[in-house]
């Protein structure tokens, strides 16, 4: 969103929006509505006023408005975004087309099935809180130890559907799931060898061919290819000592 | 003996979630019906504070006392799923000063905990406050994550047997002569309209509870009042920053992540699913919320957005802040003389694992079951646990 | 937009066009899809390759003529085109290597243009010593 610009005239934008309803809806089909955007409008904020005003069995997920929960990814013009933070003008096109993410299965309209996504996140350690990095030279009241802070990645599976290989390989973990593997080896709670062999394996942090696109599509600055590459050469520092039988 | 009846939630907000939580540890069959995604109402998208109840310390003890008993409990029975750095109230004027006094006596008590720290030590511990911050004291304050926090309570009510269904509406209410028995509901999945029969309906719509009640044919004294809010990018402070001085507009900036959510205002409305997004409140964020960190004012803008609170009120109580915060569960066989359904409304999002303890004795006493309440040494599961 | 539910294509028409389809997507992809389309057509030449080196046993006869089909403005059109293959797959899988490796991974973008002009450049020479020195 930009910066703090005052609303000014409202234009009509045509949404082109993905359409599904297993059994009713269904082959899909795009339908179209024409709404009065303000420049304030997100594409979140179109889609209520759509499901408000013309279509009311318009499906999808929603939940912070403002980036914390990453219910709302979806796809706009083609690209990943989370739609509660797009703003539908600076898109810069008069049809605005609205998908669902890729490669997660789909529920309804915009809404996919997370469960996968959790399946594939949850054993990778579930990393919510870690320190700040905010400000660490500051005085800290005695109640505090360290301040805390949650992690970046807020799950919303914008880089699993923007990567190229997640589509044609359905086992491997994914941009979001190994960037979280590396996290929690980095936190060291969790026991390493688990971890370990499951950035090791066939469907682990090899497979990736460096397209980089989830990065580009992360909405948090998570860089889940950058942190792949970590575990990369943290998986190899850990076969070469033990290899050597040194002290991982 | 509890497994006999079934209970049916409308609504999956945080009181949802926290009332199917504590039905299924009593033993009870429970259905929740949600018409979008979990805590797509209010729930989701508060501030996300944690509340030590310091706000409502003066005014509004009874909500205060609600707040900080509920915060501690949430700690225990939900760890790891908050950032607990505490939060201060910041004295930028005279008067914020004057009102330090007041403050203090009111948490000691309400039995909120508080430290005060001098200019030069506040300043030492928050940098990007206003230079001219006189003082601050110390609350319990903390951030929570308004989806996974709800989450958590909808993953072990799961793992107990609940039946979660989002993406439901409720589009009418069964009736038996004065008695609900049921509802229909329309799945948005795949459009299909079926009922579902109940002992006992609960209403935990929030702000649309009077949407729910008006298809049963009672009434409950809920006014929905919008505030804006605003998410600027970068992340200001480690603790909740709060204005010293009785609530009002633009009193608050929580950091989530690497973001800093200011807000917030009030306004009327009758009408829940349009909000809005007025202007003059989103400029006034800025302003009032930059005397306190006044970094926030040139900080881009990351997302902007209207959250309703569901105030108890009749229509002959004027004022918005000057509502209580605190919550009832209305028994409609008293108020209205329809049996089968209850209403809780009112509160916040910190008091939800209280204001479903109320609502489920509620529900237990009609049905006759004896069940107590396990909702407050019950650890939950991770909220990924939903899923599985 | 053709109707199918993006998750219920079938796996061939997935892969086509989550590796090729440059829609919403960035410079990562269309360095990894040309790899790929490069890759491909080199491993093709080998074969072709092999195939054509295979006429040296059949005597000198089936290799000049050979010779005289290499000559051809159709021939020379293919070669060229394989020279761009060869060096861009090249380049592109030296980028690929630093970034797998963690190295200079958040420069990828810039290093996709380097690797672009390079080809560009490399390409060029290579098909003016091959019309005008060879």
């Amino acid at each position: 969103m930009s910066d703090n610009g005052r609303p000014g005239p409202k234009r009509p934008v045509t949404f082109k929006v993905f359409r599904y309803k297993p059994g009713d809806t269904d082959p899909p089909r795009y339908d179209e509505f024409k709404v009065d955007v303000d420049p304030r409008m997100t594409v979140l904020d179109a889609l209520e006023d759509i499901r408000t005003s013309q279509d009311a069995t318009l499906l999808y997920r929603h939940s912070c408005h403002h980036a914390s929960c990453g219910t709302c990814a979806m796809k706009a013009n083609g690209r990943e975004i989370l739609s509660c933070v797009t703003n539908v003008l600076e898109l810069g096109t008069d049809t605005v087309v609205v998908e669902p993410l890729g490669v997660l299965p789909l529920v309804a309209d915009l809404t996919v099935d997370m469960t996968s996504f959790a399946d594939h996140f949850e054993p990778a350690g579930m990393t919510l809180l870690r320190k700040s990095e905010f400000n660490p030279k500051a005085e800290r009241p005695a109640s505090v130890q360290d301040y805390a802070r949650y992690e970046n990645c807020i799950e919303c599976g914008a880089c699993i559907s923007a990567c190229p290989i997640t589509n044609t390989d359905p086992q491997f973990m994914g941009p979001a799931d190994l960037a979280a593997l590396y996290r929690a080896l980095v936190k060291g709670d969790d026991l390493p060898e688990k971890l370990y062999a499951l950035a090791d394996c066939e469907h682990g942090a090899w497979r990736c061919h460096t397209a980089m696109e989830c990065t580009a599509a992360c909405p948090s600055d998570v860089d889940p290819g950058g942190l792949l590459m970590a575990l990369r050469r943290r998986v190899t520092g850990y076969k070469i000592k033990r290899l050597f039988g040194l002290k991982v | 003996m509890a497994e006999k009846f079934h209970v049916l939630v409308i609504g999956g907000g945080s009181t949802g979630a926290a009332l199917v939580h504590d039905l299924a540890l009593r033993g009870l069959r429970v259905t929740l019906v949600e018409r979008g995604e979990l805590t797509s109402g209010t729930a989701g998208r508060h501030h996300g504070l944690l509340h030590s109840g310091g706000r409502y310390a003066v005014q509004d003890q009874e909500s205060a006392r609600e707040c900080i008993e509920e915060n501690m409990i949430l700690r225990r029975i939900a760890p790891d799923s908050f950032e607990e750095n505490d939060g201060l109230f910041v004295a930028i004027t005279d008067e914020d000063v004057a009102y330090r006094g007041a403050f203090v006596r009111g948490c000691a008590e309400c039995g909120i905990p508080t430290r005060e720290f001098s200019a030069a030590q506040t300043l030492r511990m928050e940098p990007y406050l206003n230079p001219l911050v006189k003082l601050a004291v110390q609350v319990p304050d903390a951030t929570l994550d308004c989806w996974r926090l709800p989450m958590r309570f909808f993953a072990t009510a799961k793992h107990n047997g609940a039946d979660i269904r989002p993406y439901t509406e409720v589009v009418d209410i069964l009736k038996r002569d004065r008695t609900v028995i049921g509802v229909r509901v329309k799945s948005h999945v795949n459009g299909q309209v079926y009922d579902i029969g109940a002992d006992l309906v609960v209403n935990a719509t929030g702000v649309w509870a009077e949407k729910i009640s008006e298809m049963a044919g009672v009434r409950v004294p809920v006014r929905p009042s919008p505030g804006v809010m605003v998410a600027v990018r970068g992340r200001w402070c480690n603790m909740v920053i709060n204005r010293l001085a009785p609530p009002g507009d633009g009193d608050i900036v929580v950091p989530q992540r690497a973001l800093s959510v200011i807000g917030t205002t009030e306004w009327y409305t009758d009408d829940p699913d349009r909000l809005g997004l007025p202007e003059d409140h989103v400029q006034k964020m800025f302003e009032k919320c930059g005397e306190m960190l006044p970094v926030v004012r040139t900080a881009p803008l990351r997302a902007a957005w209207s959250a309703a609170r569901p105030l108890i009120g009749d229509e002959t109580v004027a004022g918005g802040r000057e509502l209580s915060r605190t919550f009832k569960c209305y028994d409609h066989k008293e108020r209205d003389g329809v049996e089968g359904i209850v209403t809780i409304s009112g509160g916040k999002g910190t008091t939800m694992r209280g204001m479903a303890e109320l609502t489920a004795n509620v529900v237990c006493q009609k049905l006759g079951v004896h069940a107590p309440c396990r909702t407050r040494e019950t650890v939950l599961l991770p909220y990924g646990a939903y899923y599985q | 937009m053709t109707g199918i539910p993006i998750q219920h294509e079938p796996l061939g028409r997935r892969a086509l066009r989550a590796w090729f389809d440059p829609r919403g997507r960035g410079v990562g992809l269309i360095g990894f899809a040309f790899n790929r389309i490069s890759g491909l057509a080199l491993f093709v030449y080998l074969f072709l390759h092999l195939m054509v080196l295979s006429t040296l046993t059949m005597g000198t006869g089936a290799w000049e003529s050979f010779l005289q089909l290499a000559r051809s403005p159709f021939f020379i059109v293919l070669d060229a085109s394989l020279m761009a293959a060869v060096i861009y797959h090249g380049l592109n899988g030296v980028r690929a290597t630093l970034v797998g490796l963690g190295l200079l991974t958040s420069k990828h973008k810039a290093m996709f243009w380097v690797v672009i002009v390079a080809s560009a450049l490399l390409w060029a020479y290579a098909v003016y010593l091959m019309l005008f020195v060879f």
